[in-house]
């Protein structure tokens, strides 16, 4: 009992302009929601994946992060006693103490400067980090070698393998990169990894930031976590992929933000299309009055107004998804107001981020569409018919 | 569907503009058989349209009783009204009122949309439709490709194509020189005897109102006086 999709269709074309500005408008928001959800899907990728499950990470009690943790050396040794813990090839259980400090580097993109991790590891960290896949080669202990993640090496200039990058307290030391690693598209992929002992003497520091634990089983994590938390070593434990969920939804502050100024946006659209949906119903009171003396329904004429304005949230869909698709496959960093340093995310366009779109742009389209719909509804039959 | 007659009893319809009622109809009686033409004249701004409009269900009466067919208007909801008009009445309008964007075959099908009909079925009366209004070669145009005469018969198409009872016509011809009225007029004279269909047309036009077997004049609200066109009540029976 509604009208033909066709009849709906070349309504629209009979007033081209507005049309085509409030598909332009829409198209507007949705690829600005397009790219902000890829944006923030990227980045959540780049750090929520991260972690093992049978990974415990140690931070000192009041650390938010392993850049602003320190753990000295004593309570260190106190952590191969953690209970579970797995052993390594070499007898020794698989604790990996770590070193993240950081390091200015230039972006390849502008020249821009950017703050990556600087990660000093021992030969434990390979085995707790087994999604490490290294390319050329691993740097030597005791030498000034560093190899780069794959995320740094794209994003920043200086970091091919036979590079050298002075790093250190006074950037005194020159470190030679010998590998480049991938890391499962985790956030280590955005980090530089060099031998512990020479980042110690480099950044002189005699304490560690943080401790990977690799237990035998993840069911038994709370256990390990209780020794570590209790009043023996009075450290902080969580498992890597809490921890790394926590960053990444630090992470999504701003895209909330952003979210908040396409919203605004978004609501821009509705009055345009508001605007142009009065238009359309006040130069089209004649007909609406002669479809309803046909038998048309308020309902059917509701129906209709709606369906205009949601073909033309769907022409703009369309439009916006096209205008969005060049950002996909971009890679981008953003520095986490926790760790004060960068990680690079790649920009994907997913189906499921364009239904999205799809599902908002609609959403724009019949809520600017609703005052209008329910004015034509109401149009006064026979005082519309009426010549003047 | 067979005709239907029209039977309005003691009809007042009044208006209020800034509270102020503006008396249009004022116990009007009226009565048409079925399978009649009855032309409606009056001054300007005496109700004429408004007294149609009643007739079709596009509007109800302040007090009175409109029953046309077997249905009492009067006491029809607004959603009833409307599925109503879609099975027995066919309108037509002096701005013939066809949707611009549409072809000659695609408003003539509109009403039949809101009937369950195959589609075949649809267009085979589409086309039966506009056959029968002289249009059966110009059903792929659209109204601005069409002239006056022929929209209006594209107009009287949709008004016939759901077989309904009764066709109003509010000035049918108001708006087309003389030999095109004259076309029109045969053309509805031609509904009425030879399907059958109960018309009621307002017209200003005395020569008009000559195609109608009776002639009604409204005035102050009422319909004062009447007039039978012997003349056309002939050609008509002897047919
Ligand atoms: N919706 C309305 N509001 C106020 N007055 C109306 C309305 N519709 C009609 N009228 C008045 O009712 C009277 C009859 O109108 P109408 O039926 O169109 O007359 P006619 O068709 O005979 O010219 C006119 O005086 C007109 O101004
Ligand atoms: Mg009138």
């Amino acid at each position: 009992m509604t009208l033909p999709l066709y009849y709906n269709w070349r309504n629209l074309f009979v007033r081209k302009l507005t049309t085509l500005l409030t598909v332009a408008v829409i198209a507007v928001v949705v690829a600005a929601l397009i790219v902000l959800l890829s944006f923030g899907s990227g980045m959540k990728r780049s750090v929520g994946g991260s972690g093992h499950p049978a990974n415990l990470l140690v931070l000192n009690a009041g650390a938010t992060a392993e850049s602003t943790s320190l753990i000295w050396p004593e309570d260190a040794r106190l952590l191969v006693q953690t209970p579970g813990a797995a052993v390594g090839p070499d007898g020794q259980p698989l604790v990996s103490l770590e070193i993240v400090v950081q390091t200015d580097v230039r972006r390849l993109r502008d020249g821009s400067s950017a703050n990556v991790a600087v990660r000093g590891v021992d030969d434990a960290a390979l085995a707790v980090h087994d999604q490490v896949r290294i390319h050329g080669r691993i740097f030597r202990q005791g030498a000034r070698e560093a190899m780069v993640g794959r995320a740094a090496q794209s994003l920043y200039r200086g970091l091919n393998i036979g590079d050298r990058i002075a790093l250190g307290r006074s950037r005194s030391h020159e470190y030679e990169i010998v590998g480049v690693f991938e890391a499962a598209g985790s956030a280590f992929e955005s980090e530089i990894w060099a031998p512990r002992t020479m980042i110690a003497d480099s950044y002189q520091r005699r304490f560690d930031s943080s401790a990977v634990i690799r237990l035998l089983d993840p069911g038994r994590i709370d256990e390990a976590a209780a020794y570590v938390n209790g009043p023996a070593v009075r450290l902080k434990a969580a498992s890597e992929p809490e921890y790394y969920s926590q960053l990444s939804d630090q992470s999504q502050q701003v895209v909330y933000l952003v979210l908040g100024l396409v919203i605004i946006m978004a609501a821009g659209a509705v009055f345009a299309v508001a605007n142009t949906m009065y238009a359309a119903v006040d130069g089209r009171r004649r007909e609406i009055a002669m479809l309803r003396t046909l038998g048309f329904s308020r309902v059917a004429i509701v129906a209709a107004f709606l369906i205009e304005a949601a073909m033309i949230a769907t022409m703009a869909c369309g439009l916006g998804i096209a205008a969005s698709l060049p950002f996909s496959g971009m890679r981008r960093d953003f520095l986490s107001p926790v760790t004060h340093s960068v990680t690079g995310f790649e920009i994907v366009i997913t189906p499921g981020i364009c239904l999205a779109a799809l599902v908002a742009a609609i959403l724009v389209g019949i809520v600017g569409a609703a005052a209008p719909a329910a004015r034509a509804a109401r149009t006064p039959i026979v005082r519309a018919l009426r010549r003047g | 569907m067979g005709a239907a007659g029209i039977v309005l009893r003691d009809v007042h319809k009044a208006y209020f503009k800034d509270r102020l009622e503006i008396p249009v109809l004022a116990g009007l009686n009226l009565e048409i058989a079925p399978g009649e033409f009855a032309a409606l004249m009056g001054p300007s701004g005496s109700g004429k349209s408004t007294l149609l409009h009643l007739i079709g269900g596009l509007d109800t009466p302040t007090r009175g009783s409109v029953r046309v067919g077997d249905s009492q208007l009067e006491s029809m909801s607004e959603s009833a009204l409307t599925a109503w008009r879609s099975r027995h009445v066919g309108f037509i309008f002096q701005m013939y009122h066809l949707v611009p964007v549409l072809t000659a075959a695609q408003n003539v099908e509109l009403p039949l949309l809101l009937f369950r009909m195959a589609s075949s079925e649809r267009k085979r009366r589409v086309q039966t439709a506009l056959s029968i209004v002289g249009l059966g070669d110009r059903t792929d145009h659209r109204p601005n490709q069409l002239s006056g005469g022929q929209e209006q018969r594209v107009a009287i198409a949709r008004a016939i194509v759901t077989d309904p009872d009764v066709l109003l016509a509010d000035e049918p011809t108001g708006d087309l020189d003389a030999r095109t009225s004259e076309e029109i007029l045969n053309l509805l004279n031609a509904l009425n005897t030879e399907f059958g269909k109960t018309i009621v047309m307002v017209t200003h036009d005395p020569r008009a109102a000559g195609h109608a077997g009776r002639t009604l004049h409204l005035d102050k609200g009422v319909l004062d006086r009447e007039e039978v066109n012997t003349r056309r009540a002939a050609t008509a029976s002897a047919s």
